[in-house]
């Protein structure tokens, strides 16, 4: 049975039912915590009841766990037709292209079978043949070639692949591009989807924004959402002008933004959107918070990185009331300051290079509290993609059609055996800014908030500092009630001991919004005891 | 064969316990106490369970004993005995369930290297294991029980001193109402709880829940002179399968050796910081709110006792073990000499009646008072004359602070003593 509209749109505020209903092209400037994915589910809930069948419906979404998400909460909200949407990444859409249109089987090459390849074919070291992958993909990518010698890699590593029938995943977007200059096979296409949203769209590259051009058309039913503010991956060649251009790009769009805030305190909010108004390339907004005011973000200045651990080891036991009878005879007693209740999954560690993590984790294994590290090994787009990649190689070999009841079995399958941490395990996280995006926490520190880390100048020059800041604000609205900004005024990294001032941007945020807090030195701490201390 | 077992003990490898709890000490100072079978603790720290491994060889009865060379020989001859070892930890859960922090400390006995091994491969995927002999855990206790009996289907698990309002699945701060609450469906498979140092059995009894459970007390000691200040008494054979079906059955489980609940760091409510001590009553009248600070108050044992009874004061269920409710010997002797526990005087005395009279839990349970007299003192035969009897005076301890045990009044003192003369 389908819901009468007004029940349909039922819990969504004003700016929310108007983005999941309008008919045509369509920007929602979605700010952080703004109920993005609950819009994007509405909207093909709305499609859906306005009798579009959900097979013309295309959802494309940049990472395997937004389309996870996104599945859900369809599924919450449609029922069994949610299925019937394709909803995926870039990737999955570009495979599924290449699938209809070639009646031979191929293959898909992981990164690791990429770089085996190239490594015969240059007869240099894996670690070689890692670089030249690397710079294979961002010329794959349309970033330029900085390597004029990579050019012949390039050809015979292109023959290659053709000669062993195989893709690589950069080819999973080019290939479908080059498919689709046939008018007729682009006729198919916008035939099959009439109607395209894309989720997250400022980290749309430039192939991929090709690739969306061919299947849109002249169509006018683009609904993109996103946030430029949160557009951090420049570094890997996503483009942010595409967001900003998006209403001259596709005639006749309209912008609708999303501002309440459903996620963090007033103090939280106000302090990000006071921030990221540094900025100068953005879609101008104001988030409005919709809940209290809450207390003050703590900017805390600590001795050097072993302070910064230590003092944010205290403040978890502090909230959580005491991990030990040890920590309660230390500090008089076991009553929490508050009377919430509180697990070590509620806290996040955020930092801007894995550079940091090393000292945060041996704080973290000497303290007892459990904790979870989270893409340690590579970064994430590496992980993204051997993900996807391990799925598509396990969706083309059975040579069977992509079904839905089929993607959520391998999906769940996928998950358990990526998931080296037992599921049933409670623990506190510690991550990258990038790795944060779209995660919200309780209680969220932000360690090495200095010049050089944030923004990350120290170990490249032409760093574009706006998205340095778009990092930062990520991070400081992963916070649902409590942000902690701390930097260090000594920190030893990359091998040598540094002297940072605190980064340029906390002073940007208002000071309304915030409350200092110093930890001393320790030979200072011993004469002048700090009542500010005793405060943390 | 009747025999004494204190299965709770911590490693130098734990947090705030002293430097010199290795297997040596603990082998030496259960010999000074009279117990038998102890507990290890910290078996799923690597560093302590390799030097186990090191230092143990098995026993004939199928628990462990230290090499040779590895014991301690500075012991009175008094109270040279056989020691035995059973590998035993405890886990720190902290999680949340039902919208509340929940943190749970579990004792788990385990019947050889094997099962410890097994039991730390699994745990090792939960978190971290060697930061602290007793590991934190962001773990369902109910989780932690069934990862415990899929790894060791012989293991036994003990929730650790069951009342303790911080840590402990009947806490007043971060517990449970009930043992189902806890373990849900996994809840038969809790056979024993460890009534703690502020809870004697009689408290236990009061509820009907806790009738087909055993009651079992250890020490839980952080330093070599707390070991047995709690043990439990067996009537089996020395063996691990003979213990565990007492524990589980109470057949062949004599009961338990106790503190006086009092004395416990947690009898009553109360605001260490305040200098605040109240019974329930106090409590419930002053509405749970400290009358110096305006915070909430620390919830005792007594007062969760009360509130999860469903009898009264003394009610004794049939067939139940029974108890002995001791103070620990040093403390007799610096209450009869006027002195502190850790001084000089008390430590030689200590260690010249067990000289003369053996161990520690032979002069406290089963000493002739003649002997003791003869022994040490009319002072320490009167005291122990009337622990014997459970005639002492003691101010109950409250949020963290141990209670103040009083034997004699001063004057009661002075005629003692007076009386010692005219002899």
């Amino acid at each position: 049975m389908r819901k009468a509209m007004p029940l349909l749109f039922d819990g969504l505020n004003e700016f929310q039912r108007k983005a999941a209903a309008f008919d045509g092209s369509l920007l929602t400037v979605a700010g952080p915590g703004t109920g993005k994915t609950l819009t994007i589910a509405h909207r093909l809930a709305y499609l859906i009841h306005q009798n579009v069948p959900p097979e013309e419906i295309l959802a494309v979404t940049f990472t395997n766990r937004a389309a996870r998400e996104m599945r859900v909460r369809a599924g919450d909200v449609i029922g069994s037709d949610a299925s019937k949407i394709f909803i995926g990444t870039f990737h999955l859409l570009g495979l599924k292209i290449i699938k209809d249109n070639r009646t031979d089987d191929f293959l898909v090459y992981s990164r690791e079978e990429q770089v085996k390849l190239l490594k015969s074919l240059m007869n240099d070291s894996t670690r070689k043949a890692q670089r030249a992958a690397e710079q294979i993909s961002r010329m794959k990518n349309s970033l330029g070639n900085e390597d004029c010698e990579m050019q012949e890699a390039y050809e015979s590593y292109e023959a290659a692949l053709r000669q062993r029938n195989a893709f690589d995943f950069d080819d999973l977007i080019k290939i479908p591009i080059g498919m689709l200059q046939s008018r007729q096979t682009a006729r198919k296409y916008r035939d099959r989807f009439k109607h395209i949203i894309v989720d997250e769209y400022q980290d749309i590259n430039p192939v991929q924004y090709q690739l969306l051009k061919c299947l849109a058309g002249n169509s006018g039913n683009v609904c993109v959402v996103g946030d430029a503010d949160q557009a951090i991956y420049g570094f890997r060649g996503a483009d942010i002008e595409n967001f900003l251009n998006f209403e001259k790009d596709f005639p006749g769009a309209t912008r609708i933004t999303l501002t309440e805030n459903y996620r963090s305190t007033g103090a939280i909010v106000n302090a990000a959107d006071g921030l990221i108004k540094h900025n100068e390339r953005r879609v101008d907004k104001k988030l409005v918070p919709l809940k209290e005011k809450g207390v003050p973000i703590a900017i805390l200045s600590v001795p050097d990185e072993y302070a910064e651990g230590a003092a944010i080891i205290r403040k978890i036991e502090e909230r959580m009331g005491g991990t030990s009878h040890y920590q309660m005879v230390r500090n008089g007693s076991g009553r929490g300051d508050s009377e919430r209740s509180f697990r070590f999954s509620d806290f996040a560690v955020i930092f801007r290079t894995h550079a940091q993590s090393k000292v945060l984790e041996e704080v973290f294994a000497a303290s007892g509290i459990p904790y979870q590290m989270i893409g340690r090994r590579s970064s994430a787009q590496v992980e993204e993609i051997e993900e996807t990649l391990a799925y598509l190689q396990s969706l083309i070999h059975p040579h069977e059609t992509i079904g839905s009841g089929r993607i959520d079995a391998l999906e769940s399958k996928l998950l358990t055996a990526a998931d080296l941490f037992d599921p049933r395990a409670d623990a506190v996280t510690l991550m990258t800014l990038h790795m944060a995006k779209g995660l919200e926490f309780p209680i969220v520190f932000i360690t090495g908030c200095e010049d050089g880390l944030l923004p990350c100048t120290i170990m490249k020059e032409g760093v574009d500092i706006e998205e340095e800041r778009r990092l930062l604000y990520v991070g400081m609205t992963r916070a649902k009630d409590e942000l902690h900004l701390i930097y260090a005024r000594s920190r030893f990294l990359y091998g040598q001991r540094l002297a940072p001032s605190p980064s340029p941007f906390i002073g940007e945020i208002p000071e309304e919004f915030i409350s200092n807090i110093t930890v001393h030195d320790r030979a200072k701490k011993k004469n002048e005891p700090d009542r500010q201390l005793g405060l943390f | 064969m009747r025999f004494i077992a204190d299965l709770h003990v911590h490693s130098r490898y734990s947090r705030a316990t002293s430097k010199d709890m290795s297997p040596e000490t603990i082998g030496k100072w259960a010999q000074l106490k009279g117990i038998t079978v102890m507990g290890t603790g910290d078996f799923t720290h690597a560093g302590w369970l390799k030097e186990l491994e090191e230092k143990f060889e098995p026993a004939e009865n199928g628990l462990f004993r230290l090499k040779k060379e590895c014991q301690d020989g500075d012991i009175p001859g008094s109270c040279k005995a056989d020691v035995y070892f059973i590998l035993s930890s405890e886990i720190s859960c902290i999680y949340s369930k039902g919208g509340k922090t929940r943190k749970i400390h579990s004792v788990i006995l385990v019947p050889d290297f094997e099962s410890a091994a097994r039991l730390n491969l699994a745990l090792s995927r939960i978190g971290n294991l060697n930061a602290d002999g007793r590991p934190i855990l962001g773990l369902d206790a109910k989780d932690l029980l069934k990862i415990t009996l899929d790894s060791a289907p012989e293991a036994v698990y003990i929730p650790a001193h069951a009342w303790t309002p911080h840590f402990s699945v009947f806490g007043a701060a971060s517990g449970f109402d009930s043992l189902e609450e806890c373990y849900e469906e996994l809840a038969p498979n809790i056979h024993a709880i460890e009534t703690g140092l502020s809870s004697d059995p009689p408290m236990n009894w009061r509820l009907s829940a806790l009738d087909r459970i055993t009651l079992v007390s250890n020490s839980d000691a952080h330093s070599a002179a707390k070991i047995g200040r709690e043990a439990n008494i067996f009537d089996t054979r020395i063996s691990f399968a003979s213990m565990m079906s007492a524990i589980r059955t109470k057949t062949g489980f004599l009961g338990t050796i106790e503190f006086f609940p009092e004395e416990g760091k947690y009898h009553y409510d109360g605001h260490r910081d305040c200098g605040v001590s109240l019974s329930p009553q106090e409590t419930i009248h002053r509405n749970y709110l400290c009358p110096v600070c305006g915070k909430k108050l620390t919830v005792g044992v007594m007062h969760r006792v009360e509130k999860l009874a469903d009898r009264g004061c003394g009610f004794k269920p049939q067939g139940s073990p029974s108890f002995q409710s001791v103070i620990p010997l040093q403390e007799i002797i610096a209450e009869g000499l006027k002195v502190g526990a850790n001084t000089k005087k008390v430590n030689e005395l200590y260690f010249s009646l067990l000289e003369k009279l053996g161990n520690e839990f032979t002069i406290l349970i089963d000493a002739p008072l003649d002997d003791v007299e003869r022994a040490g003192s009319p002072l320490v035969r009167e005291a122990i004359s009337r622990m014997r009897a459970g005639n002492v005076h003691i101010a109950p301890g409250y949020d963290g602070e141990y209670g103040k045990v009083r034997i004699f009044q001063e004057v009661e003192r002075r005629e003692i003593k007076g009386q010692m003369r005219l002899l």
